[in-house]
């Protein structure tokens, strides 16, 4: 059985596989003889799909090895390939630890946050990296970016909104990884100026590219997929969902 | 009275092995616990039993050389030594790595922290009671034996004796320190082995497993856990044992020895003394531990039978302070018609008869002052710690510096308790009253050395819980436990560098009596001439010698740990299927690995601390090595504490930092505190502990052997 994968971090690709997404993503994140240890974030698709890749060549190339072992990636793209699928093709999305754990993230329908606060942070991950900070909710942040209406656009965009932690309080910041470790002054310029009614900012750059600090632990509602054919948001699993459920990924997640 | 010494001794082993069949009689839980916890078991075995072979070696030359030079009871006495040594060590690991998985199983199946921490306190009941049990029933078959029954502690064998080659000293003396030696040179032995091989592991486990890698801790794919596991007993179960161990009987022989220099002194100055005091001064140590013994079995019992609560720390500190109430308490009215009829003018006790009882207690409550201090400076609690996870924002260098400036600060509060505990004791009892104190900080070792093993037990017991991959609920209670350990390991080791200092004095004053010798007649003035060039030559090189020998141990566990983090690194490139989970690591290689390196390396420090004041002695004479001891114990309490410090608060500043502050797990300040616990780990589990038993065993071996080398040295030729 062949399967596809569209990596949407730390590259975009898609990628025919015979491995199931668990073995793949492992496979993906330490290597077989690399030895490297990196977090993935990829989406499951169904394959077959109009478009200009070509499905045909994965099916004649994707087989096993002749001592038997499965076909670990054959590329097909590694440009483009996020706004050339269209969302009813996605599936399940999974996170890949350094460690090759792998957690599968549900399809949700998209709705502003209970617990908005008039502004939010999105780590953008596919295709740019850069960290914003925006007064829109997340479906009008992916409406803005990808509408047309503004010289900087995407026609497709994969963004995780992210904890904020009490900026006069870093000291108890709570287990948030790398996310504020720099900056600090400027973060906080940056939120004041989209949260400022005279200046009218929806969005502000924070960093430019920011990819390397970006961690699961700081995830908060999601991860949202969004192009013209509406915004897809994948839930994450709360704590005490994560310890009951998945506890070892968490652990290497640095969660707990 | 006497009666009340082996009665102690045997009840408490009586209760270790009741505590050790009740534990082990628990389920073991699961088919997958109790297969890792096998290979954690027959890692322990392998080395102890190869660690044992080599010191067997060593211990035998060394029992020849006391039956040629000194005399064959010295010889006896320190097989007997260092046969009580190494079966509290060799039982109390046993125990641990039977405890471990039940202590997990318990947790498994009643999901209570306090049934799980009675589990775990048990098996650590077991060592604390065997190091209680078999320290005095060694020096009660010493007291008896060559004391009593071949007549060493006759009022007229408490003089010099020569021996065949001339050599004079007071035999009973030479007894009770030969068998103090064998007691310190198997717990330098299993310290130095144990924590080269438990920071070897750790340091392998954690470079490459966590940080290369990614892998949580304890996870079964890392090759090296079962490794830091087995570690953890061998170190800090077998290594902790023998240590407190010798540091207890220590304690005791330093109160005996002065004892018998003080009636010598006294008598040929041509006071009188009776005779029956002289007795009881000998006796009243061991009285006043056998008292301890039975408090301390009733703080255990305490813990056993109540119904305990979930804050573990609490509970423990109850069971410590029940033991310690009730042994302040015994042994006041023990002193009070001990010496009741007694004329004690004579040998300062200037407080009266409960003159040593006070210097006790002086001395317990100087114990609790210095834990508390360490609990300060290394507690996350408290601002030096924190001051140290702030740092870390900034980088690796200012936590490795915030740490020192901890470490450095955090000696002299602790020193300052020591010295009026000293000068307050010394006022009371005299010198014998600095040795009361030393005892009465060790009087509860047995509850404080329980307390102290179900640290590494509860550690263990979450390893396995993480490895068979028991519930998240499981596997929080045992780290709660284990965190808990964490803060009473570093109180326990105040108390261990506390009581070494004492003790240190306590010898060093015998050690000038020795040296003194016979022809002290008309009285013995305890001066050290720190004019004498050999003298302050001999301090100065005192002074470098504990920087030399940690200097050693830490290269020893940088060796190890980098042949670890080659092997661990060659496993994952040759197997991919082991990060994947499809293949088994090779867990044997890498507790091979930490055993070799261990074993190889321990030799080395060990011998020096033997060596050295012999050697130095028969080449420079008794002035240098008096100058030697004080140089050694002045730098090596200074830089135990200062290690034992700075070693804890890195470790708890990582951890305050993973419980949510600057970032938390994975961000620069995290990463940087990892480096910090990393560079302190040797510092506090190898270096520290070892210091305080170098501090002894070069005092005992320079009592034992410095009528010979004032008789026999290449300067007395000049």
């Amino acid at each position: 059985m062949i399967y596809y994968y569209l990596t949407v971090f730390p590259m975009e690709a898609l990628i025919a596989s015979e491995l199931d997404p668990k073995a793949f993503g492992s496979y993906m994140a330490t290597g077989s003889r690399k030895g490297s240890a990196e977090q993935l974030i990829f989406i499951e698709v169904e394959g077959g799909f109009e478009s200009s890749f070509d499905w045909d060549f994965a099916g004649k190339n994707c087989v096993a090895h002749s001592s038997g072992e499965p076909k670990h990636s054959l590329y097909l793209s590694i440009y483009r390939v996020l706004e050339n699928t269209p969302h009813e093709k996605m599936k399940s999305m999974y996170l890949v630890t350094k460690d090759g754990r792998t957690l599968q993230l549900y399809k949700n329908t998209c709705k502003v946050p209970g617990n908005w606060k008039g502004y939010a942070m999105y780590q953008e991950l596919c295709p740019v990296h850069p960290l914003i900070v925006s007064s829109l909710n997340p479906q009008q942040f992916s409406e803005y970016i990808i509408s047309d209406s503004d010289k900087v656009t995407v026609p497709a965009i994969v963004f995780a909104d992210v904890k904020l932690i009490d900026f006069d309080d870093y000291e108890n910041s709570g287990n948030v990884g790398s996310m504020y470790d720099r900056n600090l002054g400027h973060m906080k310029d940056c939120i004041e100026s989209v949260k400022s009614e005279k200046k009218k900012k929806q969005t502000k750059t924070i960093d430019r590219s920011f990819s390397s600090s970006f961690t699961y632990q700081i995830i908060d509602t999601g991860i949202y997929a969004a192009s013209l054919d509406g915004i897809i948001l994948y839930t994450m699993p709360t704590r005490e969902e994560l310890k009951q459920n998945h506890y070892d990924w968490g652990r290497s997640a640095n969660i707990f | 009275m006497i009666g009340l010494i082996i009665i102690a001794a045997l009840a408490a082993l009586i209760f270790a092995a009741i505590n050790f069949y009740g534990v082990k009689r628990r389920d073991a839980g699961t088919d997958q616990m109790q297969e890792i916890a096998a290979s954690i078991q027959e890692g322990a075995d392998a080395f102890i039993k190869h660690e044992y072979k080599i010191i067997a070696v060593v211990a035998a030359c060394i029992a020849i050389l006391l039956a040629v030079v000194v005399s064959w009871y010295s010889a006896v006495s320190f097989v007997l030594g260092a046969v009580m040594s190494a079966s509290a060590g060799w039982i109390g690991m046993k125990i641990a790595t039977i405890s471990n998985v039940r202590v997990a199983n318990e947790a498994k199946e009643t999901r209570d922290i306090g049934k799980t921490l009675k589990v775990a306190f048990q098996g650590g009941s077991v060592m604390g009671l065997c190091v209680g049990g078999f320290a005095l029933l060694g020096l009660f078959i010493i007291y008896m034996v060559f004391g009593k029954w071949l007549g060493q502690l006759n009022p007229e064998n408490l003089s010099f004796h020569k021996n065949w080659l001339g050599i004079s000293d007071i035999p009973f003396t030479m007894t009770v320190s030969s068998y103090a030696l064998g007691c310190s040179v198997i717990a330098m032995f299993n310290r130095v082995g144990g924590g080269i091989f438990t920071k070897a592991a750790d340091m392998g486990a954690d470079l490459v497993g966590k940080t290369e890698a990614g892998i949580p801790e304890d996870d079964p794919r890392n090759p090296a856990t079962i490794a830091d596991n087995v570690g953890d007993n061998v170190g800090d179960v077998a290594g902790l044992g023998s240590d407190l161990l010798e540091s207890y009987v220590g304690s005791l022989i330093s109160a005996i020895v002065l004892a018998a220099y003080t009636f010598f002194s006294v008598r040929n100055t041509g006071q009188s003394i009776s005779e029956t005091l002289v007795s009881k001064l000998v006796s009243y140590p061991l009285v006043f531990a056998a008292l301890g013994l039975f408090s301390s079995m009733f703080g255990v019992l305490y813990l056993l039978l109540k119904k305990v609560s979930k804050n573990p720390h609490k509970e423990l500190n109850r069971a410590t302070f029940a033991g310690a109430g009730i042994t302040l308490i015994s042994t006041g009215i023990l002193t009070w018609f001990y010496f009741s009829a007694e004329q004690v003018a004579p040998i300062s006790f200037n407080l009266g008869i409960l003159s040593p009882w006070v210097c006790a207690v002086l001395g317990i409550v100087s114990g609790i002052i210095i834990g508390q201090m360490a609990e300060h400076y290394t507690s996350y609690d408290f601002k030096p710690t924190q001051g140290i996870a702030a740092a870390s924002k900034e980088g690796a260098a200012l936590t490795i510096t915030q740490g020192m400036a901890v470490g450095m600060t955090s000696v002299i509060a602790p020193v300052i308790t020591l010295g009026i505990c000293i000068i307050a004791a010394n006022a009371t009892a005299g010198l014998y009253g600095v040795a009361m104190a030393a005892i009465g900080m060790l009087s509860f070792v047995t509850v404080t050395v329980s307390v102290d093993t179900y640290g590494p037990i509860a550690d263990n017991a979450g390893g396995i819980s993480e490895m068979a991959k028991l519930d998240p609920e499981v596997r929080e209670i045992t780290d709660e436990l284990d965190a808990v350990g964490n803060t009473t390991a570093a109180i326990g080791k105040g108390f261990a560098i506390g009581s070494a200092a004492l003790a240190a004095l306590s010898l060093f004053a015998s050690y000038l009596y020795a040296q003194a010798g016979e022809n002290s007649a008309g009285g013995i003035d305890l001066i050290l001439n720190m004019v004498n060039t050999m003298t302050l030559v001999g301090a100065l090189a005192g002074a470098a010698l504990p920087y030399l020998f940690s200097g050693i141990l830490i290269e020893a566990v940088a060796n190890a740990a980098r042949k670890m983090v080659q092997e661990v690194r060659r496993q994952f490139a040759s197997d991919p299927g082991i990060i994947t989970g499809e293949s088994k690591p090779d867990y044997k290689t890498c507790i091979s690995i930490s055993s070799a390196g261990a074993l190889a390396e321990m030799k080395f420090p060990a011998i020096i601390s033997v060596a050295t004041p012999i050697v130095s002695g028969f080449i420079f004479g008794p002035e240098f090595v008096g100058g030697l001891l004080i140089g050694t114990t002045l730098s090596a309490i200074m830089l135990a504490l200062y290690t034992a410090n700075a070693g804890g608060a890195w470790d708890n500043a990582k951890k305050y930092i993973e419980h949510g502050h600057y970032g938390g797990k994975g961000s620069d300040a995290h990463k940087a505190a990892v480096i910090g616990d990393t560079v302190g780990d040797p510092l506090k589990d190898t270096v520290g502990p070892s210091l305080d038993i170098l501090i002894k065993i070069m005092a005992v071996v320079s009592l034992i052997s410095v009528s010979i080398f004032s008789k026999f040295n290449l300067f007395s030729l000049f």
